[in-house]
């Protein structure tokens, strides 16, 4: 974990829940070392820290496994974002975030951003087997995937068992079993994804959208946190930042 | 993976304790300094004194003194023991109930206040709220109760502040500040027992495991968790680390930053905070007890006990280094900040960076590389001299010792791979290259930039010349024979120029030119020596290779001369005369010198016009008596004599005239010369009746009459048109010329005159041209003048008014007015006007001055203004 070393204080806080073995540590390590390796089973969690712009987001990887259940909510405590993973290939593990891991949820903060994320998709659809180098456009992630799987020749290995309605569907239920306000929450068009931590198909469009939603919530808590504590190493990078400016 | 992070090392053994007493076993241990206090299940407390020290390896080892031993006098073990050292007092915790006693003399010190029995837990608050440095605050979990007792102990009582109310009967805590941290039957919590609000961690079975609650820090408390985890959480029941993976028999933990140290059944396992990797593990049967104590952990089976001594971070980090581990050494490093004094880490963590650098260069990984050798601010020659030849023999440079990597140079390193050594080399240029651009090479600029130098030399880099070229500290010595070893003689000279010595730079590079020497890089090396000459200051060596460069090409080599810069200062200019002497024999440069000096400079000296000239008429001269020169070639020589001859007034006519005399085809040239003397009818005779060419005479009418005023140039054309019409020339008068003339130049004509001489019979349409031209240009130049005399009136009369009204109003002399001096009347219109327009009489003025010889001298000024 070399990106962990710097121990900046992160600004905001983002958790993957999901049952095992759906591809959480595969999501963020593809997210982050741009490469897929097959994972062993997460122990507890793990984290990493993501430089963005001048933020940092702490983004927790989760273990799946039912014996760490409990900790989840200890993870999800003052996120601003949690991703709820399943596996496309696995009606279960859709049930699984809406019986045992939607609850979990409930220390996150309140305007917390949910994504449901259907992982595994190169298995079921072919237009998700491409090896994705660039990124693809976050307008296309959400509806594009369920209508257009019947056009491209269909060479599943696996049969799909979640499509992008159902998960739809649960996110519209998450909506309403926080109490969230509809009309504010992002769509569910937006916020549904289907990606492929093999082939990295949509998992940059996925990230880059939640960091797109946070951000608002990292301003307000910036301002919030006018704290009383002084941080001299922020104060020297604004003034260096300064610096030209008056000099100029 | 694994790293030697701790060594474990006994501190009271078997024998001291209970000896061969098999039941006897350790139930809890405390230490405080060099005091160690063991209680034991028989109800003793022992006192040791822990001495270090270190052996004569290097090692730390321990000896133990044992002070006391004190029977509490109860058939109960002794559950806990913490010390608070400011009172000097022992809290014990055997047979459910906390009581006192004296740290030196273990007796029992009777307390007052609070009687605290049935206590099945407590902790000590290492970050207390009160500030009374004389108490020792304390939470105690009593049998029977859901709640916390929050307790302070004082030298000679305890007294309860606080009962806090908890949902299920706590098994263990910890405290820190207002904080409690819990683990209840089912699950862990935060209580904050100020504001008693509390907030549930994570659920966990105590029956199942026994649970572990360690305060790690200020408000961040170590738990353990399901599947065996060491689980992080703040007071606000955050996780701000990722948990550490323990085994599932985990019986204590202990920290010792930036490591977590636990013990199961077999083993001692060392989990670093930082990356939360496992990076040791020490078989350790029995044990029985795990804790820190002010940063010395502690381990005890049931008989012994035994420290874990950690080892020294550097060698640690040396060990991780040994093993090319570089992100971890660096991540351990930076962990360790805030554990070693600021100066000397940083210190260390240079070197840390240096070494780390040289690992990922040996790897090739030469982006990172360079990053850590820029972050540890390296001294660049450590790495210069990793490659054979580069550093200048002179150089003072040795290797930091102990050193910073392990290899001896470029080819141990490469293990005779040339791919590998061309990647390096290449490497270092652009590290090079980027030192030499930033600050970073003060001091040993001479070491870098001699080995760029090197480096560029041998593989033939363009830059090479660029870094000659520019500002640079390259020893000579040192890269002259390297610069010659791979042929770079141009560049050789570049740099015996930029050392000052000219004369070598020259010998090399005429050498390369003469062909005695081989070096490509510059084609029109030639050009570039005479360019060269032409600003060299030293004038000696412009002589001594004047020569040379005029034999290999007089047209390139007057370059040297004619190219030199003119500046005002008298040293290092080169005298005209001089040159020309000593170009005598180089014709042709001699003509392109002179050419310079009259046309391109302008000089304006008799000498050299006259010279030039003759030169030009020689050339033309020359051309004309041989038969194999071209036409081209022959009007192209004398276009340039006519052009001297016509546009420079400072040559010698006579003498060019004389020279020109015998030609019969030069008639130009002589109707030029004759021009410049005034002869303008030798001239025009010439131009019509021997070259026979009206335009010519034209021509020379108007260039004759160029700088003079138009009566002249009319007295020209006169002078053409008479020689046109006069008839005793052979052939008679030129009639359709003369017309001609008159009708394109109507207007330089004096129109009367040229009437007068034109003979009667000429038809007015014939000179129709001419008559209206002259017309109109009489008109023009009648109407012109009168408005121009109009314009001068009207400016007249505006200066007229203006002055009027400068000088004021009109002064009034009536008959009826009296002057100021003598009140009598004016008789008579002369007055004098006093300053201010105030009229006297002229005879009252002349009598006041003549009353006032005093003041006569003070109104000077005024009475001379009269009028």
């Amino acid at each position: 974990m070399p990106a962990a070393r710097k121990m900046r204080k992160p600004d905001i806080k983002m958790v993957i829940l999901g049952d095992m073995n759906v591809g959480k540590t595969s999501l963020l390590h593809r997210y982050t070392e741009r490469s897929f390796k097959d994972t062993l089973s997460t122990v507890g969690g793990a984290f990493f820290l993501k430089q963005w712009g001048p933020y940092n987001i702490s983004i927790w990887d989760t273990a799946g496994r039912e014996q760490f259940h409990g900790l989840g909510s200890m993870y999800c405590r003052g996120a601003s974002a949690i991703i709820l993973t399943y596996d496309v290939t696995n009606w279960q593990s859709l049930v699984q975030l809406e019986e045992c891991f939607l609850s979990l949820t409930d220390s996150a903060n309140s305007d917390c951003i949910f994504a449901v994320v259907g992982n595994k998709v190169d298995l079921t659809d072919s237009y998700a087997q491409v090896e994705t180098s660039k990124d693809v456009g976050p307008e296309e992630s959400g509806i594009s995937a369920a209508p257009s799987c019947a056009a491209p020749p269909h060479t599943p290995t696996i049969h799909k068992q979640v499509h992008q309605e159902d998960a739809m569907a649960l996110y519209n239920r998450i909506i309403v079993y926080k109490a969230l306000n509809e009309g504010t929450s992002p769509l569910a068009e937006k916020m549904c994804f289907e990606t492929s931590a093999k082939t990295g198909y949509n998992v940059d469009s996925l990230f880059e959208t939640l960091f797109e939603l946070v951000l608002p919530s990292i301003i307000q808590k910036q301002a919030r946190a006018k704290s009383p504590t002084v941080c001299l190493e922020e104060y020297e990078e604004k003034a260096r930042k300064r610096k030209p400016d008056c000099c100029t | 993976m694994s790293v030697k992070a701790f060594e474990l090392v006994s501190a009271v053994e078997r024998e001291q304790l209970m000896g061969e007493k098999v039941r006897i076993t350790i139930e809890c241990i405390e230490c405080c300094g060099q005091h160690l206090y063991v209680g034991t299940n028989d109800c003793f407390i022992y006192h040791f004194l822990l001495e270090e020290r270190t052996t004569t390896k290097g090692r730390l080892a321990y000896s133990s003194q044992k002070l006391l031993q004190k029977y509490l006098g109860l058939k109960k073990p002794v559950a806990e023991l913490k010390a608070a050292s400011a009172l000097e007092r022992l809290i014990v915790l055997c047979d459910a109930t906390i009581a006192l006693v004296d740290m030196v003399t273990l007796e029992p010190v009777p307390s007052g206040g609070a009687k605290l029995k049935g206590v099945t837990a407590f902790c000590i608050n290492e970050n207390p709220v009160t500030a009374d440095p004389f108490c020792a605050e304390m939470a105690v979990v009593s049998a029977r109760r859901r709640a916390v007792q929050i307790c302070t102990v004082h030298e000679d009582r305890v007294q309860m502040l606080k009962e806090v109310a908890t949902p299920e009967q706590p098994c263990t805590l910890s405290v820190d500040g207002y904080f409690l941290c819990l683990a209840l039957p089912t699950q862990y919590m935060i209580l904050n027992y100020s504001t008693g609000a509390s907030q549930d961690l994570f659920p966990y079975d105590s029956e199942e495991r026994k649970p572990i609650v360690k305060r790690i820090g200020r408000e961040e408390f170590l738990l353990a968790a399901p599947g065996g985890l060491g689980m992080f959480a703040s007071a606000e029941g955050i996780s701000q680390r990722a948990p550490v993976s323990w085994s599932e028999s985990v019986i204590g933990a202990a920290v010792c930053f930036p490591y977590v140290v636990a013990l199961d059944e077999g083993f001692v396992t060392v989990h670093s905070m930082l990356d939360q990797q496992l990076k040791q593990t020490l078989s350790f049967r029995e044990g029985h007890i795990l804790q820190d104590f002010e940063g010395k952990v502690v381990l005890a089976s049931t008989k012994a006990v035994y420290v874990l001594v950690p080892l020294p971070l550097e060698q640690q980090i040396q060990d991780l280094l040994a093993g090319h581990r570089v992100e971890e050494a660096l991540t351990l490093t930076e962990g360790a900040q805030r554990n070693i004094p600021k100066d000397k880490f940083q210190i260390l963590h240079k070197r840390i960076l240096q070494q780390a650098g040289f690992i990922q260069f040996g790897q090739l990984q030469f982006s990172e590389a360079k990053e850590h050798f820029r972050k540890g601010q390296l001294d660049v020659r450590e790495l210069i001299s990793l490659y054979p030849l580069l550093l200048p023999a002179s150089s003072s440079f040795t290797r930091c010792h102990p050193p910073l990597h392990e290899f001896a140079d470029l080819n141990h390193l490469a293990q005779g791979d040339q791919e590998k050594v061309q990647r390096c080399k290449r490497f270092l240029i652009s590290y090079l290259r980027e030192v030499r651009s930033s600050e970073s090479a003060n001091g040993f600029r001479e070491d870098v930039d001699t080995a760029l130098l090197k480096l560029y030399a041998e593989i033939g880099h363009e830059s090479l010349l660029d870094l000659l070229a520019s500002d640079n500290a390259c020893l000579l010595a040192d890269s002259a024979p390297w610069l010659e070893k791979h042929n770079r003689y141009f560049a050789l000279g570049l740099l015996y120029h930029y050392n000052g010595q000219d004369s070598s730079a020259l010998q090399m590079w005429v050498r390369v030119v003469n062909g005695d020497l081989q070096d490509s890089t510059r084609a029109d090396l030639f050009e570039y020596v005479v360019d060269f000459l032409s600003f060299c200051s030293n004038l000696d060596l412009v002589w001594k290779y004047a020569d040379w460069a005029l034999q290999k090409d007089q047209k390139i080599g007057v370059q040297i001369f004619t190219k030199r810069p003119i500046s005002k200062e008298t040293t290092g200019q080169l005298n005209p005369d001089e040159v020309i002497k000593y170009l005598e024999k180089h014709h042709q440069a001699l003509v392109l010198y002179l050419e310079h000096l009259v046309l391109e400079r302008r000089l304006q000296k008799e000498k050299y016009h006259t010279h030039l000239a003759v030169l030009y008429a020689d050339r033309v001269l020359g051309l004309l008596s041989r038969p194999s020169a071209t036409v081209e070639q022959l009007s192209s020589a004398r276009e340039k004599l006519q052009r001297l001859l016509r546009e420079s007034s400072l040559y010698r006519v006579q003498l060019l005239l004389g020279k020109l005399q015998e030609s019969e085809v030069l008639l130009t040239e002589r109707a030029t010369l004759h021009g410049k003397l005034e002869e303008h009818d030798k001239a025009l005779h010439i131009l019509v009746h021997q070259l026979k060419n009206s335009t010519a005479a034209e021509d020379y009418c108007t260039w004759a009459s160029e700088d003079h005023d138009p009566a002249h140039r009319q007295k020209l054309f006169h002078q053409l048109l008479s020689v046109y019409l006069d008839p005793d020339v052979p052939g008679g008068a030129q009639t359709m010329e003369a017309v001609d003339l008159l009708n394109r130049h109507a207007d330089v004509f004096d129109a009367v005159q040229v009437l007068e001489l034109l003979p009667e019979a000429w038809s007015l349409t014939l000179l129709r041209p001419f008559l209206c031209g002259a017309l109109r240009a009489n008109i023009h130049a009648r109407r012109t003048s009168q408005v121009a005399l109009g314009l001068a009136r009207a400016e007249n009369l505006q200066l007229h008014h203006d002055r009027l009204k400068y000088r004021g109003g009109p002064v009034f002399v009536s008959e009826k007015r009296g002057c100021q001096l003598c009140h009598n009347t004016f008789r008579e219109p002369d007055c004098v006007c006093l300053p201010g327009g105030t009229p006297i009489h002229t005879h009252c003025a002349a009598q006041r001055l003549q009353d006032s010889p005093t003041k006569r001298r003070l109104d000077h000024g005024h009475t001379s203004n009269h009028t």
